[in-house]
């Protein structure tokens, strides 16, 4: 009873992770923190992965030096096949992590901005210009003959400073 | 016997050696990534000649399914001679100086083969993970401000894309308790449930980054746009069609429900709306093109949820017809890279490329002597033979689509072929690598026309093969050691 509970604890906090990750990604604007939660998720799977093969009240699958014959028949030992994906999969999991930060440089030199849709706006704009197409966000924009209303905040700045 | 091991090893040894190479003699630089590609192109086809029935490869000794094994057979062949084959003809052979883009295009070729070779679920994950690192070097050396962007949202994507497809794959380790696809396929009774099937939806969906399938393509037409036509190509061409591969091979062994098909056909039907309409809405050529090719690829997943012998042939014809397509069409967006307002005239400054446009375009629509026109032909016989409401409704898709793609296509032909100014005509020249690059894939296209029979034929062998589920868990499976081997292997223990 126990054993399935804390078995299915296991799974949900896994899935759980990967699920606080992949909303994360989706959600967040701040393109460090999408990295975050990218980080966040991959933990889930990889810790998904190790639970797939965790056995309870078995032993790890390494040589001890004891005797086969010595060990109780009964005793049984963890799968070791996840355990090697999971370190598999943790470094590739860094180095395109490493990836990212150092595109998140690069980008914020160019950009000087860590807002995710900013920069998508910008790229955009850019790609626009690269390729001669008038900018469809240009085109919501005024044209510039209409004349502007004046900002507001700047009034209630200079109300503010009379009184 | 298992030279094939080498288009893995091969390229990846070179690609992590060309630093070496390069900071001891320039020259040799140059030569070296061809002639390793050669090799590749040579060890590929030396199997395919020599093929009779699939072939499976127990590397290093260890039986599947513990050990990992390479499943040979015409399919995943064709691919691994496809591989070196588009690389050498979108090779930078122009690139006089660094080793970087060689390199990556070394490693991306490695990691392709991997990926069309192997018989491990988790193999497949590893060579799908480099073949995305590899294409995001790739896609950032132009090393503009908006390239550094668009590749950064298509890492974070791909990332995203990465952790569904281990969370699938670790689901179906759970559930079979093995990751040997031959095995699984063995095992498949115990898949045909809620997770089983999740699993199946998170792995496509996490592949289908790269073969662009509809809920995670939105990479694609920023990368495609702002990377060089070349990489554009390869990505669009090559790249998108090894995901596919690793998709249906996954389909065949361990999961023939109709569930499964239905999850492919929607996706498949969804990209094809998004992208047709995408492309019908764009303003310039290359982005035309990747939407087109989101398109063209939700016809594709459209062809293999068919179930049988006869979706198996209409998706890879296909598949083929847009590896060739494509990637001519990206090659004429390097100088014809503006509103496609601007291409007036085209046609009068550089003839060859024009007429190139025109033949692929038309083969694209699927005007009939051209081989798209068969491809498609295929699709929607299969889609009528299959007699199912959802599949007419992928057909009035399909049709709709082909209509959509006729439009845009045609009006921009117009714009090409009607009269310009003569001081834009410079402008409008293409250069003659890209030319001829492009116009060896126009002979590949005219040259397919008249030898449709026995591709035909070819055709349907390869499908018919790579269709049989039992074929697949028989080759792996059934497998023997060859008795030098055992003899090492006995000497070791």
């Amino acid at each position: 009873m126990t054993t399935n509970l804390i078995h299915w604890l296991l799974y949900g906090g896994a899935m759980g992770l990967i699920v606080i990750g992949i909303v994360g990604v989706v959600t967040l604007t701040n393109i460090f923190r999408i990295i975050l939660a990218l980080v966040i998720a991959e933990a889930g799977a990889n810790l998904l992965l190790v639970i797939a093969g965790y056995r309870f009240d078995a032993i790890a699958p390494i040589l001890t030096g004891q005797a086969l014959s010595a060990m109780p028949t009964t005793q049984i030992m963890v799968d070791p096949v996840p355990q090697a994906m999971v370190l598999t999969s943790i470094v590739i999991g860094v180095g395109v992590q490493a990836l990212a930060l150092a595109l998140v440089l690069k980008v914020y030199k160019n950009y000087q901005t860590l807002d995710l849709r900013e920069i998508h706006h910008r790229m955009l704009a850019d790609i626009d210009h690269s390729s001669g197409v008038i900018s469809l966000l240009s085109e919501e924009q005024p044209k510039g003959e209409r004349p502007l209303p004046e900002p507001e905040t700047k009034n209630v700045l200079n109300s503010g400073g009379e009184k | 016997m298992n030279n094939i091991a080498f288009n893995v090893a091969l390229p990846l040894l070179t690609a992590f050696l060309l630093p070496i190479i390069s900071s001891g003699s320039k020259s040799a630089t140059r030569f070296v990534g061809p002639f390793v590609l050669l090799a590749m192109l040579w060890f590929a086809l030396a199997y395919f000649n020599v093929l009779q029935h699939p072939v499976a490869i127990a590397l290093g000794g260890f039986l599947p399914p513990l050990g990992i094994s390479f499943h040979l057979d015409n399919l995943s062949l064709l691919m691994a001679a496809l591989i070196p084959l588009m690389m050498l003809l979108l090779w930078p052979y122009n690139n006089r100086e660094g080793f970087r883009e060689e390199s990556l295009l070394l490693l991306l070729a490695g990691a392709a083969s991997g990926l069309a070779l192997s018989g491990d679920l988790f193999n497949i994950y590893v060579f799908y993970e480099l073949l995305s690192v590899a294409s995001f070097g790739l896609a950032a050396a132009n090393r503009t401000a908006a390239a550094f962007a668009a590749t950064f949202r298509y890492v974070i994507i791909s990332g995203l894309g990465t952790v569904l497809a281990l969370t699938g794959i670790a689901l179906i380790y759970t559930q079979t308790g093995t990751l040997n696809l031959a095995h699984i396929g063995l095992l498949a009774s115990q898949l045909n449930n809620p997770v089983g099937l999740s699993a199946f939806a998170l792995i496509v969906i996490g592949i289908g980054v790269k073969a662009e399938i509809f809920p995670v393509n939105g990479w694609v037409p920023e990368v495609y746009s702002t990377a060089s036509p070349r990489i554009s190509a390869l990505l669009a061409g090559l790249i998108s069609k090894l995901a596919v591969l690793v998709i249906i091979r996954l389909l065949v062994v361990a999961y023939q429900g109709s569930q499964a098909l239905t999850l492919l056909l929607v996706l498949g039907m969804l990209g094809i709306i998004w992208g047709e309409l995408s492309a019908w809405h764009s303003k310039d050529l290359k982005r035309m093109f990747s939407f087109s090719s989101i398109g063209q690829l939700g016809m594709v997943l459209v062809a293999f949820s068919i179930p049988g012998d006869a979706g198996m042939a209409a998706g890879i014809a296909m598949m083929l017809h847009h590896l060739v397509v494509k990637p001519g069409m990206f090659l004429l967006t390097e100088n014809w890279n503006g509103p496609i307002k601007k291409l007036k005239g085209a046609a009068t400054s550089s003839p060859l490329a024009a007429f190139l446009f025109m033949l692929f375009a038309l083969s694209m629509i699927g005007v009939p002597p051209l081989p798209g026109f068969w491809a498609k032909l295929l699709l929607v016989t299969g889609l009528v033979e299959a007699n199912a409401p959802l599949y007419i409704i992928a057909l009035v898709v399909l049709l709709t689509a082909t209509v959509i793609e006729a439009h845009y296509l045609m009006s921009t032909a117009l714009k090409i072929f009607s009269r310009g100014k003569k001081k834009h005509f410079k402008k409008l020249l293409q250069t003659p690598f890209n030319l001829t690059i492009a116009t060896i894939f126009g002979a590949v296209l005219l040259a397919a026309l008249f030898t449709l029979t026995p591709l035909g034929n070819k055709l349907n062998q390869i499908a018919t093969e790579s269709s049989d589920r039992s074929l697949y868990i028989k080759t792996t499976l059934s497998l023997k050691l060859p008795p030098q081997v055992k003899q090492q292997v006995s000497k070791v223990q």
